[in-house]
């Protein structure tokens, strides 16, 4: 009796040290999982912020609104002045 | 040119006496095209701004120079740009 207590104890033991095992390898991979989900977006926003022209590519045409509210075309520029573009973030900020 | 709607560059130019027209990309449609907006995560959401760029087109609309971020504060590379091309032109 007493012997197939322990056993019994034993089998409860190792089954438990199995489940844990188990356990803790679904809990690794959640945790990898919820880890590489939040990678990928970011690798994509930096991409995004790149920019996407170089030297040599035609500039693709715009309309913008000028000072005076008159809308200004870079095609209204092409053949007869070049056209040197900066672009600033809270221009009147002067930083 | 930037985000900054008309009336706003309306007074900074008027501020600081430019002589060319400061344009105004409130659709951010340019921005999206030239690929020089950025996004930016703040409380929840995502707030989109223009990169710091400096871009010289010729009069054939090829881009000749770019320039952005922190080198784009500095616009004496991109003018010495415009004026080689300036001095160019007669030749042709």
């Amino acid at each position: 009796m007493v012997g197939s207590k322990l056993l019994l104890a034993l089998i409860f033991r190792t089954g438990w040290e199995i489940s844990m095992k188990r356990a803790l390898a679904i809990g690794l991979l959640a945790a990898a999982a919820l880890a590489a989900a939040p990678a990928a977006p970011q690798a994509e926003k930096s991409e995004v912020a790149k920019m996407t022209l170089k030297v040599g590519d035609t500039a693709p045409d715009f309309t913008l609104l000028s000072d005076g509210w008159k809308t200004v075309k870079l095609s209204d520029y092409r053949g007869k002045k070049n056209v040197f573009l900066a672009v600033y973030v809270l221009a009147f900020t002067g930083g | 040119m930037s985000l900054d709607s008309p009336a706003a560059n309306a007074a900074f130019a008027k501020q600081i006496g430019v002589t060319f027209p400061l344009l105004s990309d409130m659709n951010k449609k340019m921005l999206k095209s030239y690929g020089i907006l950025k996004g930016y995560n703040l409380h929840d959401d995502t707030f989109e701004w223009a990169l710091r760029a400096n871009i010289v087109i010729d009069k054939q609309g090829v881009i000749q120079f770019v320039e952005e971020g922190d080198s784009a504060v500095d616009p004496n590379t991109a003018l010495t740009m415009c004026t080689t091309l300036h001095k160019k032109e007669p030749a042709k």
